[in-house]
């Protein structure tokens, strides 16, 4: 479904990510694992069109994504819940969701939608109509998560959905998620610093280390490999 | 010398400038090269405050329009020559700054911006309520010379010369003292400036008042020139926008940008206006509005710097045979064996920074909790901790970026919590930017002078200073290369030298190694460990663990802002506490 | 008449006269609130594609023949209803020809440094405008009269039948307009998906793209939605105060000082805002000279941004 090969991408001329190929097939979970400042962030805001690649191309759905203009690479069905969630503050959490409805795909759905973010999130239903921005860090996040999935998307992109939640919040947030593929078989791509959740769930993962795939494979390969926490922890 | 030297591009332009004036014998051409000249100047002053310092004033008629007012009306009612009330009319201009900047420097972006045209706006309604709608410099029949009065109107462009040689002078010297690099320092990262023991507020005012003094002074002789003038005519919006036109135009922050401005702008709006001004009656407007937008969107620095981009492009091909790294560094790499000196003989007992139960919230996010901790002369020191756990925040709060709602932070006893940042540079806290900006245009050496001047009481020591640790870093073989043609490792050194050049104690580093491959950050580190080896207190925050476990003596490791554990390296990365919250819960459990 | 009874008439006829003023003003500043809190965009140009709509109306009802159309009293007011659209059109074309080139996307990935070349920028289109305009319309005074301009209705007499506020028909007429536009607008932007849409853009462009809205596409709409409202303010206020090129530098001061008053993105506090400065400025009559209104509007907006940027009216969401 999603395929990114040789991506050289960075802020303007510095080049955080060097050469990274990674592909996500329909259905697939796949995790990006990688310390802090690996360029995680930087490859999610090049496949949403935040940042132009300096060399490499990216393919969704057999179609060339560099030709995709950023605001519609969200109607093409690419949801992307970015890190530190980045709700809209100043909007009420039912219009938040609306927002994520803004795709036509998403809006066509709206109402079966709704009812089964509700249904994931019983909070965001009896937060409806408070502002986003008074919401908790937590309920924050699941507002990100629902606002993505209420655009009907064919792949969800989470960047750092545990990022600042304590350790019970973020493994709420998990098992939500698995939760939700559950029910959905929806294709997920995520980038997390909190290697173990993000393997536990993973069908193939990739560690990214200073701007570089180092490995990959499936979860059981990974976990055995100590070259994981050598990337984090040096030693 | 060297500043003469400097200068002899414009003294060979005034030279032919003054041919070409006495050339001429229509009196209304004359009037245009004099006009030309004049423009040229107000566009310097407004070069002087929002070329260098990047605060973009749109009011500068204010000044100009006292100046102008003050020599017309001293003449009128007290009888006084415009050859006092030039340069009475620059101690107005910069009084006038200094009262306009105090409260108004206290704004940024739009406001300052905003503001600063209001002023001029509210000055022209008032001078008109005044019962001052136009007025008219008398005539004097004895010694007209004594008044600024000639028949030969040559005279005008003469004087006009001399008196834009005099601000060129001015603006170049500034330019090449720590004046200049200051306001310069601002407009590129006024945070960084602060850090780098840079006073921000007090360099803005006398940037303005600097800047003020020449308008009034231009505003004066203006008058004189143009006899008559009414409130409009001088504190008008398009007389703040033709200083702002011609600089722009020509180039900001340089002498040339106001004078190559001036030169091609003001004939061409003139002459029109002259041509069909009498049935087009807005052309002078138009044309610098066009001006305007045409530059911004195609060459938004100016014309000047356009051309100094495209020569310098046709050169690069040249200079980029040489190879770019690898002179620079090896130098630092060789060292390494020697900076390499056990930790045991580099720690002293003297405890350097004492660090204790500083807390900040941000609203209701309590981004560092009643954090302690104590930091040995010569120590380096990593902080660690995930995304979010306050690093930053912490490293504001001991320069001084930010003030602690609680606590202390020692320097040798003595708290500096909540002093501003220039203050706790200057008492030894030097650091870097997880985002680099350097002055693009500027050699290494010129960029790491900026550091230099807090410890240098001359130009000359702070030259020799810049030089010192632009060799500890191992920059030498590059450092009259351009900032913008270093490589990512260059910049990072480039910082840490601009750092050390203001001779800290205590040097924070703030994401040194981000962005470089893992050989560049081993040379880099080498680096920071000679630096060490001379007994510098480093701190730093960095990601990458393999460089930082080589690196450190100690860490300290924070989330959700507290202080979770600190220790030896071999013990931090063996912690499950940090293991948990590097990898998660899980991973902690299987490990 | 006792000295009493003068001194509360003519602070009752500034009050009106304030309020009557402040809504016009209000309308104006809701227009600039638009582009400013939307976009983050300083137009400095605002007070001349003000001064475009008020030229726009009057060249529509003079040139048009919509006098003999719609009769004296409604004409003006149809040709003020014609200026929004064009003016909608004009701020669509400069937003998509040159504000965008400096704005947006473009700036999107960049740290705080763009906003100087959008602030010269619109410096620029000022001056061609003011200037322009003066070569294609002339410099001399005009004005849109409808015969309500020297109509008033009389509030009273009271107090002992001494004491009357009279309120001048076409300045009635042009608030009660100005609110019913502003409840519009304002319902508008709280209901419709495109209303959702411009706000989500304005409170967050990352993630705006993210969703799919088009930011440069919302800029555009707001830019030009912003330039129709500012010249219907400018239309109705030329029903009463005559106008020329420059008039819009007068006025756009004191749309940002309506604007920063009122909390910058907000709608209603703009409003109120833009009321705000109606009132002082009617009120400082009373005890300064009249040629130096200006210049109290000038010195209250320096007072307002110096000491209180963040405004007194509106909510003040925290950015980071």
């Amino acid at each position: 479904m999603l395929d990114v090969e040789g991506l050289r991408s960075g802020y303007s001329e510095v080049a955080v990510l060097q050469d990274v190929s990674i592909t996500v097939g329909a259905g697939q979970f796949v995790s990006i694992v990688g310390p802090n400042g690996a360029g995680k962030t930087t490859l999610f805001k090049t496949l949403s069109g935040i940042l132009t690649p300096m060399a490499g191309s990216i393919r969704f759905d057999g179609e060339d994504l560099l030709t995709v203009r950023p605001a519609e690479r969200a109607h093409r069905g690419i949801a992307h819940v970015p890190e530190g969630r980045q709700v809209f503050a100043s909007l009420t959490v039912l219009e938040n969701l609306e927002m994520g409805a803004f795709t036509r795909m998403g809006r066509a759905a709206w109402q079966v939608n709704i009812q089964r973010i509700f249904a994931w999130f019983p909070v965001l239903r009896q937060r409806a109509d408070q502002l986003a921005g008074t919401l908790s860090g937590g309920e924050q996040q699941m507002l990100a998560i629902g606002r993505g999935l209420a655009s009907q998307p064919k792949l969800l992109m989470l960047d750092e959905p545990s990022m600042g939640l304590a350790p019970a919040m973020a493994d709420f947030v998990f098992e939500k998620l698995m939760e939700i593929r559950k029910d959905t078989g929806l294709t997920i791509l995520l980038v997390e610093q909190r290697v173990a959740e993000a393997l536990q769930f993973a069908d193939h993962a990739y560690v990214l280390e200073t701007g570089r795939v180092v490995l990959d494979g499936t979860r059981e390969t990974l976990q055995a490999d100590d070259r994981i926490r050598q990337a984090y922890l040096g030693m | 010398m060297a500043f003469l030297r400097s200068l002899l591009p414009y003294f060979t332009f005034a030279a032919g400038y003054l041919v070409v004036a006495m050339l001429v014998e229509n009196s209304y051409y004359q009037l245009i090269i004099t006009l030309v000249l004049v423009w040229a100047s107000f566009g310097l002053s407004w070069n002087m405050l929002s070329g260098y310092t990047g605060l973009i004033s749109f009011g500068h008629a204010s000044f100009f329009g006292l100046g102008a007012f003050a020599t017309v009306l001293a003449q009128i009612h007290l009888g006084w020559s415009p050859w006092i009330m030039l340069p009475v009319s620059a101690l107005i201009g910069a009084l006038a700054g200094v009262l306009i900047g105090l409260p108004t420097f206290r704004l940024r972006g739009h406001y300052f911006a905003l503001s600063m045209l209001a002023y001029p706006l509210a000055m022209s309604y008032v001078f008109q309520w005044l019962g001052k709608p136009e007025i008219t410099i008398p005539r004097v029949l004895d010694h007209p010379a004594l008044f600024l009065q000639f028949e030969d109107r040559r005279v005008y462009s003469v004087l006009a010369l001399l008196l834009l040689t005099v601000i060129v002078v001015i603006t170049r010297w500034i330019e090449r003292t720590r004046f200049g690099m200051s306001l310069v320092a601002i407009k590129q990262n006024e945070a960084a400036a602060e850090a780098a023991g840079v006073d921000t507020l007090r360099w803005k005012l006398k940037a303005i008042a600097v800047s003020g003094a020449i308008a009034g002074a231009v505003g004066s002789f203006y008058a004189v020139v143009i006899l008559v003038i009414t409130p409009s005519s001088v504190f008008g919006m398009l007389v703040s926008a033709q200083a702002l036109t011609v600089a722009m135009f020509g180039g900001v922050g340089t002498v040339w940008g106001p004078i190559i401005g001036a030169t091609v702008l003001i004939p061409i709006a003139e002459t029109l206006h002259a041509v069909i001004g009498s049935y087009l009656p807005g052309i002078q407007g138009v044309i610098y509005g066009l001006a305007i937008i045409i530059l911004i969107i195609a060459a938004p620095e100016g014309v000047f710097w356009k051309g100094v981009d495209l020569i310098r492009r046709r050169r690069v091909p040249a200079a980029g045979t040489v190879p770019s790294g690898a002179g620079g560094v090896s130098r630092a790499a060789s060292v390494e064996p020697a900076g390499g000196a056990s930790p045991a003989s580099r720690i002293s007992d003297r405890i350097m920074l004492d660090v204790r139960g500083v807390s900040k919230r941000f609203g209701g996010l309590r981004a560092v909790r009643n954090v302690s901790f104590q930091v040995r002369k010569g120590e380096i020191l990593g902080i660690i901790g995930p995304n979010g756990a306050g690093k930053t925040t912490l490293f504001n709060l001991l320069n001084g970026f930010q003030k602690p709602d609680q606590g202390q932070v020692l320097l040798h006893g003595s708290d500096l919590a909540g002093c501003r940042p220039h203050f706790a540079c200057r008492a030894g806290i030097g650091r870097t930017f997880q985002v680099m900006r350097p002055f693009k245009r500027w050699s290494v050496a010129n960029n790491v002078k900026v550091g230099a001047y807090v410890r240098a009481a001359s130009e000359e020591e702070a030259r020799a200073i810049a030089r010192e640790a632009v060799a500890q870093v191992g920059l030498s073989a590059i450092s009259d290369r351009p900032a913008s043609a270093l490589t990512t490792k260059q910049l990072r050194l480039l910082e840490l030298a601009r750092a050390i050049a203001g001779r800290p104690e205590i040097l924070l580093l703030d994401e040194t190694l981000a962005g470089l491959g893992s050989e560049e950050a081993k040379e880099v580190v080498a680096v920071i460990r000679t630096l060490a080896a001379t007994g510098l207190t480093i701190l730093i925050i960095e990601h990458t663990m393999q460089a930082m476990v080589q690196l450190v003596d100690r860490f300290i490791v924070l989330d959700h802002g507290q202080l979770l554990t600190e220790g030896l390296p071999e013990a931090i990365v063996k912690d499950p506490r940090v293991i948990e919250a590097y990898l998660g819960a899980k991973w902690a459990a299987h490990a | 008449m006792t000295g009493t009874q003068i001194i509360i008439e003519s602070i009752l006829q500034a009050l009106a006269a304030g309020v009557l003023v402040g809504a016009i003003y209000g309308l104006m500043c809701v227009g600039l609130a638009m582009i400013f809190g939307i976009m983050r965009v300083i137009n400095f140009a605002q007070g001349d594609f003000m001064m475009l709509g008020m030229y726009a109306a009057y060249f529509a009802f003079t040139a048009l023949g919509l006098q003999t159309v719609f009769g004296a009293v409604p004409g003006p007011y149809v040709a003020v209803a014609i200026a929004g659209p064009l003016l909608f059109a004009f701020g669509y074309a400069v937003h998509k020809f040159l504000i965008r080139q400096v704005t947006g996307m473009r700036t999107i990935a960049m740290e705080a440094e763009g906003h100087y070349a959008q602030l010269v920028l619109t410096l620029g289109i000022a001056l061609v405008l003011q200037n322009g305009a003066m070569i294609l319309f002339g410099a001399q005074l005009v004005s849109l009269r409808t015969p309500l301009t020297g109509q008033a209705w009389m509030l009273g007499p009271m107090w002992g039948d001494a004491v009357a506020v009279f309120l001048n028909q076409a300045k009635v007429v042009a608030a009660i307009v100005s609110v019913v536009i502003i409840a519009g607008l304002w319902l508008c932007i709280k209901r419709t998906r495109l209303g959702k849409s411009l706000r989500a853009a304005a409170d967050n462009p990352e993630a705006s793209v993210y969703v799919g809205i088009d930011v440069d596409h919302a800029h555009r709409i707001a830019f030009a939605l912003g330039s129709a409202i500012t010249a219907v303010a400018g239309g109705l206020l030329a029903t009463n105060h005559p106008f020329h090129p420059f008039v819009g530098l007068d006025y756009v001061i004191v749309m940002y000082a309506g604007v920063v008053l009122g909390g910058i993105g907000s709608v209603i506090g703009a409003f109120w805002g833009g009321m705000t400065i109606g009132l002082v400025q009617q009120l400082s009559i009373l005890v300064l000279p009249t040629q130096l209104q200006n210049a109290t509007i000038f010195v209250f907006f320096l007072l307002i941004v110096i000491w209180r940027p963040q405004g007194f009216f509106g909510r003040v969401t925290e950015r980071t």
